[in-house]
């Protein structure tokens, strides 16, 4: 089904290049080049094959680069946000995916097609920093307003103070836990589990 | 005599200049159920606009997770929805079990339906309760609570914990449960139906509680799907729609259920009675469904073998789950590594909190207390 979708996708919006990804298990999703989103978005909402009249999700996934380990394939630095669309009427989901550059990452709001955007949008913008151009009201949403940094970035480090006050305060945290921790890596790397 | 809705005319009356009120409902709120502000305008006594602010129990479980090994992580999704917490697990652990292909014993299966419909009972009970404080009736408050008492010591019994079960674990459930707990719940049912017909008679149908609620806070289709809202909120507004029929998960396609929708039987269709009636009727469809289990569970093993360190594979995964508050999705994202990459929640509450602003205009004070009753909502979920 996705297939047939993509190569709708690609006809209808010739600039998306819509391609479908598969890990090695669990669900399938479409990725189509930022610039087209709003296009895209607009296809699947008002099409009758997609029918995708509900937003339910969207999400940013904030990825490091790293090279290839035991376990994980090798990434590139980027920035991926999900789209859950699901369609009550028709009875399917679907996964659209755009990716981003970690720097400055912007996209177009699709807060005019669902309304439901304004909020996910609003707590994307506020955990990984993706900035949604034509938002109505682009504020944090969890976080303060005066937060500094985007806490699901995988390289965010919390702030010192906040209004005067410590964030972290050394005699708050839980040192027994750390401690264990820090035993339960030196055991892992000792005996290899 | 519907003279209080009529609104309140300032406009156009020579020397009479009047200006909007902001109002700030919460954070410290009892109608706010938890901690919950709503910044509201207010023309005399009547809603011009709502802004809801969040974050007030931000934990930030997704960063969390970012640390945890796979199993950890189902005590932190008790912490999210405190009120139904076997079904946060649920959902975590059927999402992780249908990427690792996971076989569970049946026996599990049952016992994972039984008292995830027992959650849904619980939570709908303290749905009820509130709800009916929040319109000034203290005496269903008790009632419920009596009822939702006997099912918390029943899960205190099974797992150890009233509230944060841990109970529900990848690959089965934690521990088994024995005849008389199980003839425990077959009295529970029946008494608990009876409970239900009372509860209906004291509050449902009476003409107090209608003329409070009916006609009041109407939420269309069109609008149920634009802001994506789900569970029994759409379906208040007539929606046929629940994943455990739609898309069932788990055992749910073994059983006979249907699906309670709202019809405008006092007011119009969507409005607060609705979305109330909907959840009274949804417990007598949980009990159906419980005696189902208690009919056909079989014996057996209730945990099947699961590696030491769970490693999901390389993909991700969107899973949904219906919770008595409505869809609960987990995406997954894993790398291949013992911890996920990312596990992002969607949360039913958090995108029916977007619904106030939409539902606020027009509405008095006192109706949009009735509202925010009528949604449900559950702090620790909304902020996560």
């Amino acid at each position: 089904m996705h297939e047939e979708w993509a190569a709708l996708l690609s006809d209808r919006v010739p600039d998306c290049e819509a391609k479908v990804v598969f890990g090695k298990a669990g669900d399938k999703s479409i990725f189509v080049a930022s610039p087209s989103l709003h296009r895209v978005c607009t296809l699947l909402f008002s099409h009758e094959d997609f029918d995708f009249h509900v937003l339910q999700l969207i999400t940013g996934h904030d990825y490091l680069a790293s090279e290839e380990t035991k376990d994980t394939p090798a990434q590139r630095a980027r920035i991926e946000v999900s789209y859950l669309l699901t369609s009550f009427r028709k009875n399917h989901d679907l996964i659209l995916k755009v990716e981003l550059p970690r720097e400055n990452p912007t996209l177009d709001s699709v807060c005019d097609l669902w309304a439901s955007a304004n909020f996910q949008e609003r707590e994307c913008f506020d955990m990984v920093g993706v900035r949604f151009e034509n938002h109505p009201d682009l504020r944090r949403i969890l976080c303060p307003d005066d937060w500094e940094g985007y806490p699901l970035r995988r390289d965010y480090e919390v702030q010192k103070s906040w209004h005067g006050m410590e964030v972290e305060p050394e005699h708050k945290m839980n040192l027994p836990e750390r401690e264990f921790e820090k035993r339960q890596k030196e055991m892992a790397a000792k005996h290899g589990v | 005599m519907d003279v209080k809705r009529d609104r309140i005319q300032t406009e156009g009356q020579e020397g009479v200049e009047s200006e909007l009120l902001t109002l700030n409902m919460g954070p410290q709120h009892p109608a706010t159920h938890g901690v919950l502000r709503v910044e509201i305008k207010t023309d005399s006594e009547v809603v011009v606009q709502a802004i809801p602010h969040i974050g007030y129990l931000h934990r930030c479980f997704e960063k969390h997770a970012e640390n945890l090994d796979y199993r950890g992580i189902i005590p932190f999704v008790d912490r999210m929805d405190y009120l139904a917490a076997m079904n946060m697990e649920l959902g975590y652990v059927t999402a992780c079990e249908k990427m690792m292909g996971q076989e569970v014993p049946i026996r599990a299966e049952y016992i994972r339906v039984i008292v995830c419909e027992l959650g849904r009972i619980a939570s709908h009970l303290l749905a009820f309760g509130t709800y009916a404080i929040d319109l000034g009736a203290f005496t269903p408050f008790l009632y419920a609570f009596d009822m939702r008492e006997k099912i918390l010591r029943f899960f205190e019994e099974i797992s150890g914990a009233r509230l944060l079960y841990n109970y529900i674990w990848i690959g089965g459930v934690w521990n088994d449960l024995t005849d008389a707990q199980l003839g425990l719940i077959e009295t529970f049912c029946d008494e608990m139906w009876e409970e239900i017909d009372k509860y209906n008679n004291l509050v449902s149908y009476n003409k107090i509680f209608i003329n409070r609620t009916a006609n009041v806070g109407v939420l269309s289709e069109e609008a149920a799907y634009q802001y994506g809202a789900t569970g029994p909120i759409l379906r208040g507004s007539g929606v046929e729609w629940d994943l455990r029929k739609k898309r069932p998960y788990s055992i749910y396609d073994r059983f006979d259920f249907s699906i309670p929708v709202g019809s405008g039987e006092q007011g119009s269709k969507g409005d607060c009675w609705d979305r109330h009636i909907v959840r009274m009727r949804e417990m007598y469809e949980s009990i159906k469904i419980v005696r189902q289990c208690l009919k056909g569970i079989e014996a057996g093993p209730v945990m099947s073998k699961v590696s030491k360190i769970i490693r999901l594979p390389q993909g991700e995964i969107y899973h949904k789950t219906e919770s008595p508050r409505g869809e609960i999705g987990y995406h997954i994202v894993s790398t291949g590594d013992k911890k996920p990459h990312r596990i992002k929640v969607k949360s039913p509450c958090f995108t029916h909190v977007s619904l106030l602003p939409h539902l606020a205009p027009g509405l008095l004070v006192a109706d949009f207390v009735a509202v925010i009753g009528s949604i449900d909502i559950v702090l620790g979920e909304v902020d996560r």
